[in-house]
């Protein structure tokens, strides 16, 4: 027997302050009676304090004994006993859906062999059942015996999420290099590089099979302001030969467009799927159907085909006559003195031009030519004559843009910025300068494109729609948001509904991470119309069922197999169960006495 | 009935009516009555003699005592009046306590049971309040089994409360009383022994029958109620003790009050007076009527 933290014991040394406390006991329970003439005779309370025999009823000692449980428990004890642990890991990512011959998964045949290998399992020691995906963990207290460990995994099922392989290889180098386990039954598709540790017992299930997958499935409107949209699907061959396949696209349900391709053997191809009309959920499905049916479909959606809502903060309304014109942008102009946060709500993008916000936009925001703030705290040099110097080629706020025929006549240079990053840069300094903060989108221009929109000046309209393409977020709601990868709950959702129909409470501003199917979860909250958000697979290294490279461990010191385990066994819990025992008798006792006193009086 | 308490059903009325107050001595009534007086008067039971004179009734003539002695004499028999009975009611706080034993309830049964013996038997009752509060009875006899009702009416009206010393209380009541008769105190006696022996000491004095009926609650006999650190604190003078209540000191408690009771019994019985105790747990009639050689009432 031990304690795990002898240090608590110090709180022994309230037991004094106890006694004090009862013998200083002041306000007894006051009952009035006919006469105190045959109470005289009693002892007096009085007495016993100063220099009488002190005198305790049972009470005393039931707390007493309430107070040495109580610290006792702190400290912690623990008795030392021999055991057998045993820890089971089983791979539940989406690798395990595919099916194999005799027409079950290898999710069902890990699980059915892992059965069979704890039921010849008779050491009496406790179980751990792990799973990998999405990231290792410990499905709940360890288990008493095999036949509750068999029982457990019984409900557990295969998410549609890959697992994080670098963790899945540190938690099994763990477990057979801490000396926690005495055996550690690893199930899953893919095997342990040899030399395997002797306490890992690796049961692989599935053997290579041919597979065709979608990923990489996106959206994008070529045009700012067009209803049509343009989808880019990639599909992969992981057979050994060339195949044909057939991708459908659905749009809400209703037919889009079929298209055909064949692939070499271990081939990539994309398929273009353009001018597809509007539809709230886009549906890619892959034809033939093969044994991992998961990444034979991918989603998207479009939150573009409506219309973008900007909110225009500015001291001269007229600039916003050009973004007016823009198809599909809804303008409301604001002066800066008349905006209010709440303004915010509505909009899906906002412009402060010649301003700037005293607190961060819950919404993607462009600052054009904003003055020193506290807020983002921009360094800004006027100038004249700008030559812009440098941009981002391949960026998606420069792409398409000739900035040699952009002629700026004045503006503003941005200095260093903690936070954002320059695009665009003159002579001087960073002219767009870009960056995210909490899951929201900011670009700040150090010129105002809005007085040049139109024919007369075609770079800066494409720039403008670039700029709003981004900040309104089109283009990217498809293929952003994999199946394992937490994402963050944007602002005014409070609920988020599964592709399963499970409806969960999110927070908005933190992480959800309850992302483990695929599919189409719906973000809803109170005044905001349902967000339909895709989250797929996407991980080719998954659908490449032909390999399945193996975790290889490496175990420094690796226990021998026949090593006997010592476990700590705490007693907290059955300290705890006599210190509730304890405090509700002694809370039956008082209400008894009270109750009596007061019927007595 | 009406006023009267529940005990007072009619059966426990008539059996009531069966009783009459008794007394040691004889005392002189107010009107004819059915207890011999010390006066001379016109009742059966010898008395004296006394010298013929001229006037008096030939009626009363002793004729055999003449013969022997050859002169005349006259007898003279007791007169038979009715018993001035006073009742002394003590309604102080004390009689309020413990709520639930519902002492001062008993005291006042008690009273009216005594009061009504007296007035079926056709004696004079004057009942007396020590203490308390409400409505003021007038220190005159009662005459009248009728007059029960008026007196249950004031009795029920009066709460308890105040402070009372039952040897000065009495002091003072004894103004009041000319006559000497029947005393029946009707009170816990939840005082000092000493303040209770020069209070009943008082009546004695002056000649009069005393009974004493002790009233005491169940559970404030047995100290019901009371466990752990209480302080306690007396209905009437407010004075608090703080003690330390368990089952050695409940069994001290108990000792306790039985010793006072015990000697007051003692003291009364000492001085020839009747005492009866009657704890709040038992039934009424029942104690009455198995009590009446205790309570100075006689068939």
């Amino acid at each position: 027997m031990g304690l795990l933290d002898p240090g608590a014991l110090i709180f022994f040394a309230i037991v004094p302050a106890l006694v004090l406390a009862y013998l200083a006991r002041e306000r007894p329970a006051r009952v009035v009676v006919s006469s105190i003439l045959a109470f005289r005779a009693l002892r007096g309370l009085r007495n016993e304090r100063y220099g009488g025999k002190p005198r305790f009823d049972w009470m005393f000692f039931v707390e007493l004994a309430l107070l040495c449980l109580a610290v006792l428990a702190m400290a912690g004890p623990f008795v030392i006993r021999r055991s057998n642990p045993i820890a089971v890991v089983i791979d539940n990512s989406a690798a395990m859906q595919a099916k194999l011959a005799s027409g079950g998964t290898r999710f069902d045949d890990a699980i059915k062999k892992t059965a069979a290998m704890l039921s010849n399992e008779d050491s009496g020691g406790k179980v751990s059942v792990f799973v990998t995906t999405p990231a290792p963990y410990r499905i709940a207290p360890p288990f008493d015996s095999a036949v509750e460990a068999r029982g457990a995994l019984a409900g557990l099922r295969p998410t549609d999420a890959p697992d994080d392989s670098s963790a899945v290889t540190a938690s099994l180098t763990d477990m057979a290099s801490g000396g926690r386990f005495k055996k550690v039954i690893f199930a899953s598709y893919r095997a342990i590089a040899a030399p395997a540790p002797a306490t890992i017992h690796a049961i692989v299930t599935g053997d290579p099979a041919p597979n065709l997958a979608l990923s990489a499935f996106t959206l994008r409107r070529e045009v700012f302001g067009a209803n049509t949209l343009h989808a880019r699907i990639n599909a992969s061959n992981f057979s050994p030969g060339a195949a044909e396949l057939t991708v459908t696209l659905t749009g809400d349900g209703r037919q889009l467009a079929i298209a055909h391709e064949t692939l070499d053997a271990g081939e990539t191809g994309t398929l273009e799927f353009p001018s597809l009309p509007p539809a709230q959920v886009y549906r890619a499905e892959l034809a033939p159907a093969d044994v991992f049916a998961l990444d034979n479909v991918a989603y998207a959606t479009s939150g573009a085909v409506r219309t973008v809502s900007i909110l225009f903060i500015t001291p001269s309304p007229a600039d916003a006559a050009g973004l007016g014109a823009i198809p599909g942008a809804e303008v409301k102009v604001v002066a800066p003195d008349k905006f209010t946060p709440a303004d915010l709500a509505k909009a899906d993008v906002a412009i402060f031009e010649y301003s700037a916000p005293k607190e961060m936009p819950a919404v993607n925001t462009l600052m054009v030519m904003p003055p020193p703030d506290p807020v983002f705290r921009f360094a800004v040099a006027p100038a004249t004559n700008i030559q812009i110097a440098r941009w981002h080629n391949t960026d998606r706020l420069t792409d398409s843009v000739n900035f040699r025929m952009l002629n700026l006549r004045n503006g503003e240079f941005f200095g260093q910025h903690p936070w954002m990053s320059a695009v665009v840069s003159g002579q001087s300094g960073g002219l767009i300068l870009r960056g995210e903060r909490q899951g929201h989108r900011y670009v700040a221009t150090g010129f105002n494109p809005f007085p040049y929109l139109g024919r007369k000046n075609l770079p800066m309209s494409v720039l403008t729609l670039n700029l709003l393409s981004y900040l309104a977020g089109l283009g990217a709601d498809a293929g952003s948001y994999r199946t394992g990868k937490p994402w963050l709950v944007p602002a005014g959702v409070t609920m988020v509904s599964l592709p399963s129909g499970r409806k969960i409470k999110a927070t908005p501003g933190t992480l959800f991470t309850e992302v483990a199917e695929q599919g189409i979860y719906e973000l809803s909250g109170k005044g905001l119309a349902p967000i339909p958000r895709a989250v797929n697979l996407d991980d080719l290294s998954v659908s490449d069922l032909e390999n399945a490279p193996p975790f290889r461990l490496e175990v420094a010191t690796a226990p021998p197999a026949s090593a006997s385990f010592l476990e700590k066994a705490s007693l907290s819990p059955w300290l705890l169960i006599a210190i509730i025992a304890l405090g509700s008798i002694e809370a039956f006792i008082v209400y008894r006495r009270r109750r009596g006193a007061m019927a007595g009086a | 009935m009406f006023d009267l308490p529940d005990e007072f059903t009619p059966q426990f009325l008539a059996r009531l009516e069966e009783l009459r107050v008794r007394t040691h001595r004889q005392y002189a009534g107010l009107g004819k009555g059915s207890h011999l007086s010390p006066r001379r008067g016109s009742s059966l039971e010898f008395n004296d003699y006394r010298h013929y004179s001229s006037g008096d009734d030939f009626r009363y003539i002793d004729w055999g005592l003449y013969g022997r002695s050859d002169k005349l004499y006259i007898k003279l028999f007791k007169e038979e009046e009715d018993l001035l009975t006073y009742v002394f009611l003590d309604a102080s706080a004390s009689m309020a306590y413990p709520a639930g034993d519902r002492k001062f309830d008993r005291a006042v049964a008690t009273a009216l049971a005594l009061a009504y013996v007296a007035l079926a038997s056709g004696d004079r009752v004057m009942v007396r309040v020590l203490a308390g509060a409400g409505a003021k009875i007038e220190p005159v006899f009662l005459y009248g089994r009728h007059r029960i009702m008026e007196l249950a009416r004031k009795l029920r009206a009066i709460k308890p409360g105040g402070e009372f010393d039952l040897a000065p209380a009495l002091a003072r009541e004894m103004h009041s009383i000319r006559r000497a008769g029947k005393v029946f105190i009707v009170s816990d006696l939840l005082m000092l022994l000493n303040s209770v022996t020069r209070g009943l000491g008082l009546f004695t004095a002056a000649t009069m029958d005393v009974t004493a009926v002790q009233i005491l609650g169940g559970r404030e006999i047995r100290g019901q109620g009371l466990d752990g650190d209480v302080e306690v604190v007396d209905s009437e003078t407010g004075e608090h003790l703080r003690i330390a209540i368990g089952a050695r000191e409940r069994e001290q408690y108990k000792q306790t009050m039985e010793r006072l009771t015990r000697e007051i019994k003692q003291f009364c019985l000492k001085r020839g007076m009747h005492y009866a105790l009657h704890t709040t747990e038992q039934s009424f009639q029942d104690f009455f009527l198995r009590a009446v050689a205790d309570l100075g009432l006689a068939h």
